[in-house]
């Protein structure tokens, strides 16, 4: 499968009476995308209203809570859609040619959902722990329907539709702009393959996606991932939207829409198929909370790296906890059947980073790399700008009782910093 | 906590879901429970039904804790 990706730098957001990517800099009226989002059914039965803010690299913001970070994309030629399943029709997409509004995001903020969601700071030190500092964010701020604290599944939906539905709004402004670049991403059918690199190392990407339920889940091509069983995909697919958050889990180590568009590990497999490995596809498997589905789906995704006779395949996790499990299961599982194994995680070593990193373990996890320890204490310095609400702080996931403190400074924990501690390697942290 | 009771000379039974994480940290008898939000529930059951299942670990749990045991040992349901 090929897909073509069109680059379109965008370099400032600014408010407007009409909607347009001009010269790399999107122009937006709030009140036309609003009334995109009112558009959808379940929106406006959840959500009371929006409000609209932009938040640039280097400015004295905080972004709090925040529920998900989307890349506006939109396809241009090819089947499917953006988002297929959820916002455009069930099409297999992945491949043809998608644009991307690249140096931005759509990032959904607003009173709780679940009590996991995290900060984004644009500057300070805090920035220096979250990728999307360094975006210009156009930040959609939901405020919900009275009642909603008996419906959090439905309030979530509605707003995990809203940001996808604005995203989606803001891509197609992209689709008749020249990109800035072009690249082309293309992985081979099992006999292609094998024909064209014959003597290349067969890798795949086994990408585990949170499913544990009640607010952390994750859909693909709109089926909740924790009804699914381990699966294959082409590596595009996921370039055009094929899995999507729905995860109000720690804010740290989840993965947000924009980092399942922009999957690190997906694109430094890319970077070396052809050259020092062959880069056979994605297996992507779940994180449930029964231990038959973690059996059952850690079995299927050895089975797999057997079938595909693989010789090497990198493990990225999801959240921490009892993923740990999945992440050990499905690593033990894939080296017994002679396949070796990278593992990408995090940890949560304490405060002091003396505790045990992971909550599972085993000697064939051999080869670890770490997103760094999540427990880690930052203090954040106060912000002249707060786009949300600071109500919040103390009990995200990673905060405490006096993390805000009275002079409008935080103390809390990495965890509460949106992608500070990726399990794709996004962020910068690790250790040797 | 399993350990640390254990040390203290009284048996103990570690009922969990995550039966794998129970094995690497040391427990030595094990009772599988439904699901990590719910351990000794169901909430898709009726109450009699949950009861039930309740009643039925239970037990298990106070047989695998007067069993003796050479190894670390999961007493299935």
């Amino acid at each position: 499968m090929k897909l073509e990706l069109g680059y379109i730098q965008i370099k400032d957001i600014q408010f407007s009476k009409e909607c347009k990517v001009d010269n790399g800099t999107l122009y937006v009226d709030p009140d036309a995308v609003k009334a995109y989002l009112y558009e959808d059914d379940d929106v406006k039965a959840w959500v009371k209203d929006f409000g609209f803010d932009i938040a640039k690299p280097g400015e004295s913001v905080r972004i709090t809570p925040v529920k998900d970070v989307i890349e506006p994309r939109v396809k241009v030629e090819g089947p499917g859609g953006v988002f297929p399943g959820v916002i455009s029709k069930v099409e297999t997409v992945g491949s043809g040619k998608t644009h991307v509004l690249r140096g931005m995001a759509v990032v959904t903020a607003g009173k709780i959902v679940g009590f996991q969601e995290g900060i984004i700071d644009m500057s300070g030190p805090g920035a220096e722990y979250t990728p999307f500092s360094k975006l210009n964010n156009l930040v959609v701020v939901a405020e919900p329907n009275e009642g909603y604290q008996d419906h959090k599944h439905e309030y979530e939906h509605a707003v995990r539709i809203a940001g996808l539905r604005a995203a989606t709004y803001i891509g197609e402004l992209g689709r008749s702009v020249t990109p800035d670049e072009t690249a082309v991403f293309e992985t081979y059918g099992i006999k292609e393959g094998l024909e064209k690199l014959p003597n290349l190392p067969r890798v795949a990407y086994v990408h585990m996606l949170q499913s544990q339920g009640l607010l952390h889940d994750t859909y693909v091509y709109g089926v909740d991932a924790k009804r699914s069983l381990t699966t294959i995909l082409c590596p595009t697919e996921t370039m055009d939207g094929a899995i999507i958050s729905g995860n109000c889990v720690s804010a740290c180590d989840k993965n947000t829409t924009y980092h399942h568009q922009n999957n690190p590990v997906v694109a430094n497999l890319f970077a070396a198929h052809g050259k020092t490995l062959n880069y056979v596809c994605n297996i992507i498997t779940n994180e449930n909370v029964y231990l038959a589905d973690k059996q059952r789906s850690s079995d299927w995704t050895a089975k797999l790296c057997r079938l595909l006779d693989l010789d090497g395949a990198l493990v990225s996790q999801e959240g921490f906890g009892n993923p740990d499990t999945d992440l050990i299961m499905n690593c033990k599982k894939i080296e017994l059947q002679g396949v070796k194994t990278v593992i990408i995680t995090d940890e949560y070593a304490g405060q002091d980073g003396k505790s045990q990193s992971l909550a599972d373990a085993d000697p064939l996890a051999d080869a670890v790399v770490t997103g760094g320890n999540a427990n880690e204490v930052i203090i954040l310095p106060k912000m002249d700008k707060v786009i949300g609400t600071l109500d919040y702080v103390d009990v995200i996931a990673g905060g405490h009782a006096g993390s805000l403190r009275p002079d409008g400074t935080i103390e809390a924990e990495l965890q509460v910093i949106t992608g500070a501690t990726n399990e794709m390697g996004f962020n910068r942290l690790s250790a040797r | 906590m399993v350990k640390e009771i254990e040390r203290a000379g009284i048996p103990v039974v570690h009922m969990c879901t995550v039966t794998p994480i129970s094995m690497t940290v040391g427990a030595n008898r094990i009772v599988p429970t439904i699901a990590i939000p719910h351990p000794l529930g169901n909430p898709a059951l009726s109450l009699e039904e949950e009861k039930a299942i309740r009643r039925k670990l239970v037990e298990r749990a106070l047989e695998a804790l007067t069993t003796e045991v050479d190894d670390q040992t999961i007493f299935e349901v």
